[in-house]
């Protein structure tokens, strides 16, 4: 596989979690830099060109609230996650737990064999 | 802070008036964030290089701004096969009805050589072409949202009992197949009957045919093949499946061809030709022997097809 190819498809698994992921995170209230910052801290790596135009679409859909207010001397828009944001992350949640448990004993066996041949070569 | 002014303006410039401001104003706190966060962890002052990598790991302005303002495509991804198959129809029906206009004009026309015919056709259907693929895009563009969602559900309407049967691979008719026959059999249909609809019905002037007298009367008999040629065509253009009836009628049809190409081909002179013109360059009876010769030659066409439909019928009977 070509790194081109394993790039396109990282981004296609990583789109949809992302979303989870932001979801999850402005259930407490953040601005878009300090949003980065948790994610980061939670060892989810998101560059601000692809975080920023998310938060902003999720804030479009009814998905967060948004208000600007002043802070550290800076006005900043900060986000938290609405009613219906709720609601929808609830059940994206259950969506994702049902797949993560279908999903683990079917990527078992490349664990496996991943383990076998890093102790076969170490 | 120069250097985040012209980009975050670079990113305005390229997003939708509605939203430039509100995105522009959260865009330069976002990243003056950032800038301050770097400046507090390396505890001096960022430099105005330092200022330029962080604006280059954002990404380029156009793409910062695709991202918050993404592109609508012209025709939405759903209906672009509906939108394929539109273009193909109508584009054939402009081939056809080009084919008509050309060959009425040609029939009537006093000095309009076959070269002129022929890029009369060329230049008539582009411009047919284009005005039609412009006027279907900008139809499939300006679609209303709703009337979308409902091409969405009546996708949602089929019923897998009213598929067609498997078949093989050659039993799909192609379109465009089918508009080359429909437009043969149309300019056929034309070059027989249009100097004596002239005659007959407009009242004006005997036009004079191409053919002679035997051949036009051959041609007159065999009328009838080509219009079940027509019938024909617009049956495969309904069904788009090769049927046993289906390959039987083209068989006839095809079969017809052949035999009054090969009848066209032995008895006398086929053309009326005006040999003045061309006295210094060929005889008669060399334009009347390679206009024989081309018949022959033709009559292959119809004569494989022949062949290639028994062959069909006796798989579809197996």
């Amino acid at each position: 596989m070509t790194t081109a190819q394993l790039d396109k498809m990282r981004l296609e698994l990583r789109r949809g979690v992302l979303v989870l992921a932001v979801l999850a995170a402005l259930r407490e209230r953040h601005y878009g830099y300090s949003l980065r910052r948790h994610l980061q801290d939670a060892g989810i790596d998101i560059d601000e060109g692809t975080l920023y135009p998310l938060v902003r679409r999720l804030a479009e859909q009814g998905l967060l609230d948004s208000e600007w207010q002043q802070g550290e001397g800076r006005e900043r828009r900060y986000y938290l996650l609405s009613e219906l944001g709720a609601e929808l992350l609830q059940q994206l949640t259950h969506e994702w737990t049902t797949l993560n448990n279908a999903l683990g004993p079917l990527l078992q066996p490349e664990q496996t064999m991943s383990a076998k041949q890093a102790e076969e070569q170490g | 802070m120069e250097l985040v002014k012209r980009y975050v303006a670079a990113v305005q410039r390229e997003l939708p008036e509605q939203k430039r401001q509100e995105i522009g104003r959260e865009l330069q706190a976002n990243i003056m964030d950032q800038l301050d966060a770097l400046a507090e962890q390396q505890g001096t002052a960022l430099s105005e290089q330092q200022v330029a990598d962080v604006l280059k790991k954002m990404g380029p302005p156009q793409h910062v701004a695709r991202q918050f303002s993404p592109i609508q495509p012209l025709i939405p991804a759903h209906l672009m096969p509906l939108y394929k198959y539109t273009m193909y129809m109508v584009l054939g029906v402009l081939f056809v009805l080009q084919i008509v206009f050309m060959t009425s004009h040609w029939l009537t026309g006093s000095d309009f050589g076959p070269i002129s015919f022929v890029l009369g056709i060329a230049s008539g259907f582009i411009e047919d072409a284009i005005f039609g693929f412009t006027a279907i895009t900008l139809g499939f563009a300006l679609m209303p949202a709703n009337t979308r969602s409902g091409q969405r559900k009546s996708a949602n309407q089929w019923q897998p009992a009213d598929l067609p049967p498997v078949g093989a691979g050659w039993q799909h008719i192609s379109l465009s197949d089918v508009f080359t026959d429909l437009a043969t059999y149309t300019f056929l249909l034309l070059i027989i009957w249009f100097p004596l609809w002239q005659q007959l019905f407009a009242g004006g002037e005997p036009v004079s045919s191409v053919f002679t007298q035997q051949s036009l009367q051959l041609l007159i008999w065999f009328s009838p093949f080509i219009v079940l040629g027509v019938l024909s065509s617009l049956w495969q253009l309904q069904r788009r499946l090769w049927s046993r009836p289906m390959l039987s009628l083209n068989l006839i049809v095809n079969l017809a061809f052949v035999i009054i190409l090969v009848l066209l081909a032995t008895l006398g002179p086929v053309l009326q030709l005006d040999t003045a013109n061309w006295s210094g360059y060929f005889s008669p009876e060399a334009v009347q022997q390679a206009v024989k010769r081309g018949l022959l030659i033709t009559s292959l066409i119809p004569g494989y097809e022949v062949i290639r439909d028994i062959l069909r019928l006796r798989k579809l009977n197996k």
